[in-house]
Parts: structure tokens; C-alpha cells; sequence
């Protein structure tokens, strides 16, 4: 459906983003994850036709675009801002209608009631948009994405401007219509969780390159390197004493990394004896920094949803499972 | 590709073009060979026309600076009797011209003023037997301009204090400093620029001024480009002194623009938070109240009572078929300079927005110079131009195209001057506008055309009034550029008031400037009104 080859783009000669390639199929989520300002939005805009300059081709559906070969219109593409950018002077029916103006007044007036019945915004349809909460402005928004019936969903931080509960619920909401309608999305985050729970697959942006993109599950347990390991997932770099102590063969421009989570600590006798620098309380768990006895260089960090069942006047080792390790590039 | 050549960017190149013709005719002066009555005008007034100019930028920069800042300072900070009232209030000076005041309080305080003989009376005195002071002077022209222009930096300075001072000021109260210690240490220093912005604007408007000047006897660069065109008969001489006075002032806009380049405070919060404001009482609140009165009665209350009791002491006499019609006239010659300007304006500033590039952008910022040359150098440099015009171009061809002497020439000297104004209204109405709303607007294809009307249109409909009123006043204000440009035998309200009081039917003369008052009365409230909509609107 979607198809991103060599795209490279530039801003004043300096290069933002370098050879990026991805395809996005039919009715598939794909979410851009990466820090803030890496240029995950522009290829978004890129892809909607917005950001004109950049070498490579997009593809949408049959029709190949390089820059040279402009077009804005029927990219057949929907685009959900950060913002919304819902106009504040139209009213939510109107925002909706916004670019209906080919249909006809009887077929307007009837897509716009569809949306609003599917999107359960009907009460709302004559409201300004101030009056809307957050979680109804996003539905506008994503239903006037939506009004012209796009191929592709294009979705900027849709979740930024949400509140913790109402994030969870509008993330499964968005996923069961993306689906629903067959659509493909692509979604562009910096939130690792966001981008674990609604995707299909996910591309991973750093340093002006698409480090991995692969189907969700693969790419969290198979990280390729440590940044993308270390983006999803809270990890230990095992330090040298303990892979000397674990046999692990590793190459100079490899690491052994662990999750924290998989760090245990007890009084049970077992490969390393640690002592622990700092415990801090996080509500449901202990974040605990241990480091192995008379060693210098050598902290892991660990939970532990108690700390009751520990004597910490005793000695105090670390458990570890040599099969929870990875070994990955630097 | 297709953006380079659009329409909206080839019109603004032209225009651009056309309202930079005037500035750079002057330029060309400056290095034209001297001719017999430049060596005449150096021998004998040019020192003094530099030295009087100096003399009155200077002195309105620092009163307009002691007023406007004191007043503004206690509206933002403080509660007290009328404090409310004062918000607007202080802004009220700005709906007189310079002229008209200097009219009022040459009436009143003059050598024959009724307050002057009032007095003198009453202590059976007579005028070689007192102290007096003259308001006829270059003192006396800087008191009476500074009453009325000390608005400009009243109002920059509540505007940094409300939008950008809050959190600083809450900072400097947690270390327990007393309010003049925080006047003293933060507020006067952070405000420093912003000062200086106001002060340059009153002190350029003080420099343009021409009828207080004239009125007053004073000779500046001004009075003496018109002395040069009128007296001499001397285009070219009066080109040259433009010339120079427009280099001086560019040159002081740019260490303006320095200055502030800077030295830009502002809060590192991005919201907006409102200042709380300290309640005065006792002498306190009578001290505050008396210092914002003292602004609001000599720039407006005093002058318009004073020119209330003459308009109604002379309008049966005045107010006739001829008048009615200098009245329509004046009006018409508003609304249509207010509406092409706006217009043009937008076209420049949308251009400037759709293409964002830096050609676009410099073609604003050009257009915007013609705000700080005085409507006499523009006036001179639309003349010199039509003269070039006419003696290499028409007659060569022999071409029969009148534009010199005709309402297209004024119009056209009013969008050379006041445009900066209308673009400066736009480009805040503008920022205001996120640029997703063009990217939402983009990608639904509904073109530029309708998405002009159906999203800018309606969301910049606030500036464009602003734009409209403000263009409209300052038309009607409007003097030395009218007075040069207009063809024969037209007339407009503000040079009827001059021309009145120059026959020195200074009484009679309280008609036109009433309407003149009334209509900036009017507008102030108006703009006033629309401002606050613009806060209270959602978007």
C-alpha cells in the first residue's frame, strides 16, 4: 500500500533523515518511534505531500512520487496533526465537511452523519471547538482525517495531548477502527509503550537512519543494537566481571544486556555478591542500584516488588539466568 | 517550482517595487552635486533645522518616556481609585493629533490665551510684569506633542508587562525585595527595550510632525523640506534635505532594531499568566490616582473641554453646505485609503506566508520602512519621482498621463506611509494562526482560493478590521503629505483646522478639529473594543 524507497531529506544542506526505506501493507499499523526532533514527523509530511524537497520515491498504492513530481492532492492520505488543527472558527459538523466540497450537498450532509454516528460525536455535531474535551476534539479530527475515505491514516503524536487514562481507551478505540476499515496507518511517537500496544510493526529512528524495522514482538525481543534495546526496554549492560564469571563470549563491538527485570536479588548464596548503593520507592516497586562487592564500575540497576523478604544486614547476591542474556552490537 | 512565479508573489514584488519608488528616488539625492540654494540653505538654516530637530527628538523621547512609563507601570502593577478607567483613559491623548493641541493650548496658554488673560486679570497683572512662559517655543512644542504622543511607549510597556512580566516579577518577590526595589532592579531594566521602542515611536512621529512646527514657528527638517518646495521653489533642495532626514532616521531605526536584537527578556514560560495586581490605599492610592490623572487631563480632558466650549461657541457659523462637504470628502478619502491599504497589506503578508521564503519576506520588511519617513519626505520623494518620470519618460514620448496633483497621488502617499502599519496588524494576526491549519488545509485539496476565504478570512477578519480603523484615522489626521500631494482646491478637515487657525480664527477653527477628535475618539474606543475581542475569541 505504502512504499518508502531511499528517502533522504535535507533542510538548509544539512541532512535530517538518510536512505530511509519501509513498506506499510494493507490494514497494517506502523508506528515511527524515535526521540524527539529525529525527523520522524517529516517523514510523515513527506509522505502527505508537505515536506515537497527529498530525494527517493514515495509509493502510494501504484503512483510513485519524487520530489520532482509533485502532487498535494489525492494522495489519498488523512493526516491527524498534534495539534488537531481543527479550524476554531467552524463548528464540528463544518470541520468535518471541510473538504467534502465535491459531494454534493445530499451526499455532505449524509458522510458527515456517518462519521459523526460512527465516531459517537453526534450530540457534539453543532458545538464550537473549545467546547469539546480533548478526547472529542482527536475524534473530530481523526473523523475529518477520515471524510475524504483515505487508504492511508497519518497520525502525529495523536495521543501527546491526552491524559494518562483516556490515552488507553482512545488507543484501543483508534486501533479497533484503523482495522475496521482496513486502513493503513502510520503513526509517529517518541512514547515506546504508545507504539508497543497499538502497532503491527515498528521502525526505529535515530541518528538520521531507520535503525530496524520489523513486526513488533520481533523487534523487541531481537533489538539490533543496544540504543534500540535500551529505547524499548529497561536493560543492564552485564559489566565485564560477570561475563567473565558466566563464560559469555562476546565480540570487542558486542555487549551482554539483561533486563532489569530480570535481575534478581536474595541472600541465597549463589554467582556474585553485591551490595547495594540505593533503594528508591516507586509505588508498586523498589528501584534498587546494586553493585557487585569491591568492584568499582560494576552497578546494575534491578527491581523488586519487596524488599521484606531480604535481610539487607546479610550478604546479599545476585540472580541471574545466563538464558535471559543478549548479546548484541554496541 | 510553481510557487517562485505565483500570483501573489509576483504582485507583491510589484508592489513592493512601487512603494520603494519614493524611498529610492530620495536615496539618489543624497549624492546629487549641490546646487546654488543647497549652498544657500547651508550657509544659513541647515544647522539650525538639525540642531531644532535634535533638540525636540530628544526632548520628547524623555518625557513621553517619564509619563508612559510611570503611568503604565502603575496600571499593571496596581489597584487604585480609577485605575480601571486609566486603562483606557491614558490611551485617550492619542485620538488628538499634535496639531489640534497645539492649537487648544496656544488658546489657552498663548500670549492671548484665555487662560493667559484669565489670569493676568485676576492679579491685575501685566504680561512684562510675570515670568511667562511661551508655549509658542520648541519647549513648548515638545511639552504639548509629548501629552499626546507618550500613548506609544504607555502602551508597548503594558504590553511587555502583561504578556511577558509575570513570572519574573513573582520571582523577584520571593527575595523579598520592596516594590521600588523591584522597580528598581528588575522591572526597569527587563523593560529597558521596550522603553526605547515607544520612545522611538513617538519620537519619530515628533520629528515627522509638521503642523505643530509650523504652527509653533519652529524650524526643523521638516518645516524646512516645505519651506525649500514652497518658499524656493526648489524640488530638488527639498529632495535633498528629505533625503538626509530619511538617512538619519533609517539609521536610527536600524540601532533601534539593535538595541532590542539584544536585549530580548522575555519569561521562559510559555503561558500566558495575568500580573497581580497590588491594592493601593491610603496616600498611596491617592498619589497613583493623581499621577495617571495629571497625563489624562492635560493630553485629553483639558484640550477637549477647552475645544468643546469653542465648537460650541462657532459651529452655527461654520457648519455650511461647503463644510458638510469637506466633511464627506475627508471621510471618503479615509474609507477608500483604509481599504486599499488593508487590502495591499494582506496581499503582501499572505504572500509572505504562503511562500515562505526569504525574498518574500525581505519584500515585507522593505514595505515597512515607509512608516518611519515623515509624510513630507514621502510627499517630496513622490514629487521628485513624477518629476523624473515626467522629464524622461512622458514627455520623451510625448504621453499625456496626469498622476501628480490628482487623489491617486495622495492615496498613493498614504500606502507609501501607513502600509507598515496595516502589515504589522496582519503579520500578528498571522502568527497567531498555526501552521497546521494551512497543512490540514493542504492536504483536504480544496485549493488556495478557498482556503483563503474559508480558514485565513475568518480568522484574520479582526486584524483587518484593526488595519482598517487605524488606516482611517491617521488619513483623516494627515497632514504635510496631503498638503502637498492634493490637487487644487481639495481640502480635508485637518488642513481646514490649519488653515483656520494660521488666519488666526482659532475659535472657528475648533470645528474641523472636533469632527477630527470625534472620529479618533471613535476609533480609539473601537480598536479598543476589537482588541479585547481578539482576546476573548477561543482561537
Amino acid at each position: 500500500m505504502l512504499s518508502i524507497n531511499n528517502l533522504s531529506i535535507s533542510f538548509n544542506e544539512t541532512k535530517i533523515l538518510d536512505d530511509i526505506n519501509f513498506e506499510v501493507n494493507q490494514g497494517e499499523i506502523v508506528t515511527l518511534l524515535g526521540s524527539s526532533g529525529c525527523g520522524k514527523t517529516t517523514i510523515l509530511r513527506a509522505i502527505a505531500g508537505l515536506q515537497k524537497e527529498h530525494e527517493g520515491n514515495i509509493c502510494i498504492g501504484d503512483t510513485c512520487v519524487s520530489s520532482k513530481e509533485i502532487f498535494e492532492k489525492n494522495r489519498e492520505v488523512g493526516y491527524i496533526f498534534q495539534d488537531y488543527a481543527l479550524f476554531p472558527h467552524l463548528d464540528v459538523e463544518e470541520n468535518i465537511a471541510f473538504a467534502l466540497d465535491n459531494l454534493s450537498k445530499k451526499d455532505k450532509l449524509k458522510r458527515v452523519d456517518d462519521l459523526l454516528t460512527q465516531f459517537d460525536i453526534t450530540s457534539h455535531r453543532k458545538k464550537q471547538i473549545h467546547q469539546l474535551s480533548g478526547g472529542q476534539q482527536q475524534r473530530v479530527a481523526i473523523a475529518r482525517a477520515m471524510a475524504n475515505k483515505p487508504k492511508i491514516l497519518l497520525l502525529d503524536e495523536p495521543f501527546a495531548n491526552l491524559d494518562s487514562q483516556l490515552r488507553y481507551k482512545t488507543k484501543m478505540w483508534l486501533r479497533s477502527i484503523i482495522k475496521k476499515y482496513n486502513l493503513s496507518a502510520v503513526l509517529v511517537t517518541h512514547d515506546k509503550k504508545e507504539a508497543l500496544s497499538i502497532s503491527d510493526k515498528i521502525g526505529i529512528i535515530h541518528n538520521k537512519k531507520l535503525l530496524q524495522f520489523d513486526k513488533t514482538e520481533v523487534i523487541y525481543k531481537k533489538p539490533v543494537n543496544y540504543y534500540i534495546a535500551n529505547f524499548l526496554s529497561e536493560i543492564n549492560i552485564l559489566p565485564n566481571s560477570l561475563i567473565k564469571k558466566l563464560n559469555i563470549n562476546k565480540k570487542e563491538d558486542e555487549i551482554a544486556i539483561i533486563e532489569i527485570t530480570k535481575c534478581l536479588i536474595s541472600n541465597k548464596k549463589d554467582l556474585m555478591q553485591v551490595e547495594i548503593l540505593d533503594k528508591s520507592f516507586c509505588g508498586e516497586y523498589y528501584e534498587v542500584l546494586i553493585k557487585e562487592k569491591d568492584i568499582e564500575e560494576s552497578e546494575l540497576i534491578m527491581l523488586k516488588s519487596t524488599l521484606e523478604n531480604i535481610n539487607l544486614e546479610d550478604d546479599i547476591y545476585l540472580n541471574i539466568e545466563v538464558k535471559d542474556i543478549d548479546i548484541i552490537l554496541k | 517550482m510553481k510557487n517562485k512565479f505565483s500570483i501573489t508573489k509576483i504582485s507583491s514584488v510589484l508592489m513592493t517595487l512601487l512603494i520603494s519608488i519614493p524611498m529610492i528616488t530620495l536615496f539618489v539625492y543624497l549624492f546629487v552635486a549641490d546646487t546654488e540654494n543647497w549652498q544657500h540653505i547651508k550657509d544659513t538654516v541647515l544647522f539650525e533645522y538639525i540642531y531644532n530637530t535634535l533638540y525636540v527628538m530628544i526632548g520628547v523621547g524623555l518625557l513621553t518616556t517619564v509619563i508612559g512609563f510611570t503611568s503604565a507601570y502603575l496600571t499593571s502593577f496596581y489597584t487604585f481609585t480609577f485605575s480601571k478607567f486609566f486603562d483606557y483613559g491614558l490611551i485617550l491623548p492619542f485620538a488628538i493629533p499634535t496639531y489640534i493641541i497645539a492649537f487648544m493650548y496656544n488658546g489657552m496658554f498663548g500670549i492671548t490665551g484665555n487662560i493667559t488673560t484669565y489670569i493676568l486679570k485676576l492679579f491685575d497683572k501685566n504680561l512684562s510684569e510675570v515670568v511667562f512662559f511661551d508655549i509658542q517655543s520648541i519647549e513648548g512644542a515638545i511639552i504639548v506633542m509629548s501629552l499626546v504622543l507618550y500613548p506609544y511607549v504607555y502602551l508597548v510597556c503594558r504590553t511587555y508587562f502583561n504578556f511577558e512580566s509575570a513570572s519574573i516579577i513573582e520571582a523577584a518577590k520571593t527575595f523579598n525585595l520592596s516594590s521600588w526595589q523591584v522597580l528598581k532592579k528588575v522591572i526597569l531594566p527587563i523593560s529597558r527595550p521596550a522603553i526605547i521602542a515607544g520612545a522611538t515611536l513617538a519620537v519619530m512621529e515628533a520629528t515627522a510632525d509638521f503642523g505643530v512646527m509650523q504652527y509653533f514657528g519652529v524650524n526643523t527638517f521638516v518645516t524646512g523640506i516645505f519651506k525649500t518646495w514652497e518658499g524656493m521653489g526648489s524640488i530638488e533642495d527639498a529632495s535633498k534635505l528629505a533625503s538626509m532626514l530619511m538617512t538619519f532616521l533609517f539609521i536610527l531605526i536600524i540601532l533601534e532594531k539593535f538595541q532590542r536584537r539584544n536585549k530580548v527578556y522575555k519569561s521562559s514560560g510559555k503561558d500566558y499568566r495575568p500580573i497581580v495586581k497590588t491594592q493601593l490605599k491610603g496616600r498611596y492610592n491617592f498619589l497613583a490616582s493623581f499621577t495617571c490623572f495629571i497625563p489624562f487631563f492635560f493630553g485629553f480632558l483639558l484640550p477637549f473641554i477647552q475645544l468643546s466650549f469653542w465648537f460650541f461657541q462657532s459651529y452655527e457659523k461654520v457648519i455650511d453646505e461647503d463644510f458638510i462637504d469637506l466633511v464627506l470628502k475627508t471621510l471618503q478619502l479615509g474609507i477608500v485609503s483604509a481599504l486599499v491599504i488593508t487590502l495591499l497589506a494582506l496581499l503582501i503578508v499572505y504572500n509572505s506566508r504562503i511562500n515562505k521564503d526569504k525574498t518574500s519576506s525581505s519584500l515585507t520588511q522593505i514595505t515597512k520602512l515607509g512608516y518611519s519617513i515623515p509624510g513630507a519626505v514621502v510627499a517630496v520623494g513622490i514629487l521628485s519621482f513624477f518629476g523624473i518620470l515626467h522629464k524622461y519618460v512622458l514627455d520623451v514620448f510625448s504621453i499625456d498621463f496626469l498622476i501628480s496633483g490628482t487623489v491617486i497621488a495622495v492615496i498613493f502617499g498614504y500606502i507609501v506611509r501607513f502600509i507598515a502599519i496595516s502589515i504589522n496588524n496582519f503579520e500578528a494576526g498571522f502568527n497567531r494562526i498555526p501552521q497546521s491549519y494551512d497543512d490540514a488545509a493542504k492536504i483536504s485539496g480544496i485549493g488556495h482560493i478557498k482556503t483563503f476565504t474559508k480558514v485565513f478570512i475568518p480568522l484574520i477578519k479582526n486584524s483587518a478590521a484593526a488595519s482598517f480603523i487605524i488606516i482611517f484615522i491617521e488619513v483623516v489626521k494627515e497632514l504635510p503629505l496631503t498638503m502637498v500631494l492634493r490637487p487644487f482646491d481639495y481640502n480635508t478637515l485637518a488642513i481646514r483646522a490649519l488653515e483656520l487657525n494660521e488666519q488666526s480664527q482659532t475659535i472657528e477653527s475648533s470645528v474641523p478639529s472636533m469632527i477630527i477628535v470625534l472620529i479618533g475618539v471613535i476609533s480609539v474606543l473601537l480598536l479598543t473594543k476589537n482588541l479585547k475581542k481578539a482576546q476573548d475569541a477561543k482561537y
